[in-house]
């Protein structure tokens, strides 16, 4: 890829991502960091704030079409799910189930509840999760993104994963439990959080798209992202039961057919990849081998 | 407190449910009508093979009893913290539980939750907050993560971090502060059927959490930020 034309997700502040996937000069951001809603938890901690409190939402355009948004900066306390920030997520949702606007479109970034007002952030994920199947009841799709550097843990991970599409670039890693996590808690023989290659295989998107949870992946690219959300717009995953049997029999199978590998590269192996060079691939070709292999 | 126990004062007309392991399932009689009966025990950890298990529950009794309420008896110590469940993407399996519930929701059964065991973090999310109640009762226990880990994480003095336990229902672990933030809809010390009854009966479904957060002085900001967002 041209390095010039090369606009990272990754390294992008909340704000910047949200004005590089809208049509340019749309957004209209729904209580602004001037108005200073901030965590009222924190400075008990004695632990900074922000205006913001990490979440931005709002709305705007994408392809002309109007759309709700939220951003979670994760270089704030991790994106962490806290009072405030859950309450304008779910406030934005119910929003759209009340206004239908075409889609609503969550950009994760988040390690999960903010252990300083856990309580607040874990009711707050699952006000988000209510919110959203009550959008997505009303016919309002929604997009789901993971690209950030701090990933998609804990209830956002979880919150994410209940939208209609989600779209990942192989940075953008997603879990319920975090690597360091699950090392603190069972132990580095568990899992060595600061084995880089192995995080990023066992969490990242590559593995999340060949299982079929992230729908598309693309480069660390912010133009590519809004491209893949354009095309996002009209997909609808309604919650019929026969769809959820469906999905059911896959996680089962899922379960049956790599349940005892303790590695992605045994899966992607027994996917029928040349597992070496899944990590390799661009986005485009594993896109095509893995079209490849499902014609087999 | 122990599930026969809760069996016995929750449905003293009756149940038949079937505990297998962790998993309880079956139905009871509430007030001369038919309920169904999903629940988990012995503090198991909710990972990919619990959640297939739990995810056909559902999806079973949405096509079979719609209108049906489901009681969902809770006792978790959180999601399965492995890498081998995280290899298999953990959290599509707590979402399509989630979904699951909502199917059933969509089918006209009412959710309530009821914790009488542990319930910790992602395991309480999956398989408990996503009812339309959730109640607890004595013996029940709620939490998202040990003092202990929040002090090694925030680098805070456990000392202060107990101190302020006792006054922040934010964070620490416990039903009592998970009433105040309005994640409990009530907390049940005794004539549990009447209770559940009226909870069956009601027509509310309505998610209240931030309201009640706001009125019993744990969430006092999330309703009206949550109104304002609707206003603007």
């Amino acid at each position: 890829m041209n390095p010039i034309s090369h606009i990272s997700y990754l390294e992008a502040t909340a704000r910047q991502r949200i004005a590089g996937l809208l049509d340019p000069a749309s957004f209209r951001e729904i209580i602004p960091p001037t108005l200073k809603r901030v965590s009222p938890h924190l400075g008990l901690f004695g632990a900074p704030v922000a205006f913001d409190d990490g979440a931005i939402v709002g709305e705007g355009r994408l392809d002309g079409k109007e759309v709700y948004i939220f951003a979670q900066e994760g270089k704030f306390r991790g994106g962490s799910l806290g009072e405030i920030h859950s309450a304008k997520i779910t406030g934005l949702l119910r929003r759209a189930a009340q206004r239908k606007p075409a889609a609503v479109i969550g950009l994760f970034d988040s390690g999960g509840v903010r252990l300083e007002e856990a309580n607040a952030g874990e009711i707050g994920a699952t006000e988000i999760i209510r919110s959203i199947f009550d959008a997505q009841k009303t016919g309002v799709p929604v997009i789901g993104l993971l690209g950030g550097s701090t990933g998609c843990f804990g209830g956002a991970s979880i919150m994410s994963c209940c939208c209609d599409t989600l779209i990942a670039s192989e940075e953008g890693r997603l879990s319920v439990s975090g690597p360091e996590v699950i090392e603190t808690v069972m132990g580095v023989e568990a899992f060595d959080s600061r084995d880089r290659a192995l995080v990023w295989r066992t969490t990242g998107g590559k593995n999340r798209f060949l299982f079929g949870t992230v729908a598309k992946l693309v480069e660390d690219h912010i133009p590519a992202f809004r491209e893949a959300a354009i095309q996002a717009l009209t997909v609808k995953q309604p919650l019929l039961p026969a769809k959820l049997k469906q999905d059911l029999e896959r996680l089962k199978k899922r379960i049956d057919l790599y349940g005892k590998c303790s590695d992605a590269k045994q899966i992607w192996q027994k996917m029928g990849f040349a597992s070496e060079k899944v990590s390799e691939m661009t986005s485009e070709e594993l896109t095509t081998a893995r079209d490849h292999q499902a014609k087999l | 407190m122990k599930l026969q126990d809760l069996l016995t004062q929750l449905f003293p007309a009756g149940c038949k449910t079937v505990t297998t392991g962790w998993l309880v399932s079956g139905e009871a009689e509430v007030a001369g009508k038919t309920v169904s009966v999903i629940g988990t025990t012995e503090h198991t950890f909710i990972g990919v093979r619990e959640i297939v298990a739990l995810s056909e529950k559902f999806l079973d009794i949405a096509e079979r009893f719609p209108g049906r309420p489901i009681i969902m008896l809770v006792d978790n110590n959180g999601q399965r913290m492995a890498l081998d469940e995280e290899l298999l993407v953990l959290p599509e399996y707590v979402a399509h539980l989630l979904k699951a519930e909502q199917v059933a929701r969509l089918a006209g059964c009412k959710l309530i939750a009821i914790v009488y065991g542990n319930t910790v973090a992602g395991g309480f999310i999956g398989f408990g907050m996503g009812a339309d109640r959730v109640v607890s009762v004595p013996g029940g226990n709620t939490s998202v993560m040990k003092l202990e880990a929040i002090a090694r994480v925030t680098k805070m003095p456990l000392e202060k971090l107990q101190e302020l336990a006792t006054k922040v229902p934010a964070f620490a672990p416990g039903c009592e502060n998970f009433f105040k933030m309005g994640g409990l809809y009530e907390m049940w010390t005794d004539n549990f059927p009447a209770q559940l009854q009226r909870l069956i009966t009601s027509d509310d479904f309505q998610d209240l959490r931030a309201q009640l957060g706001r009125e019993r002085g744990g969430r006092q900001a999330a309703q009206s930020v949550i109104d304002e967002v609707l206003r603007t």
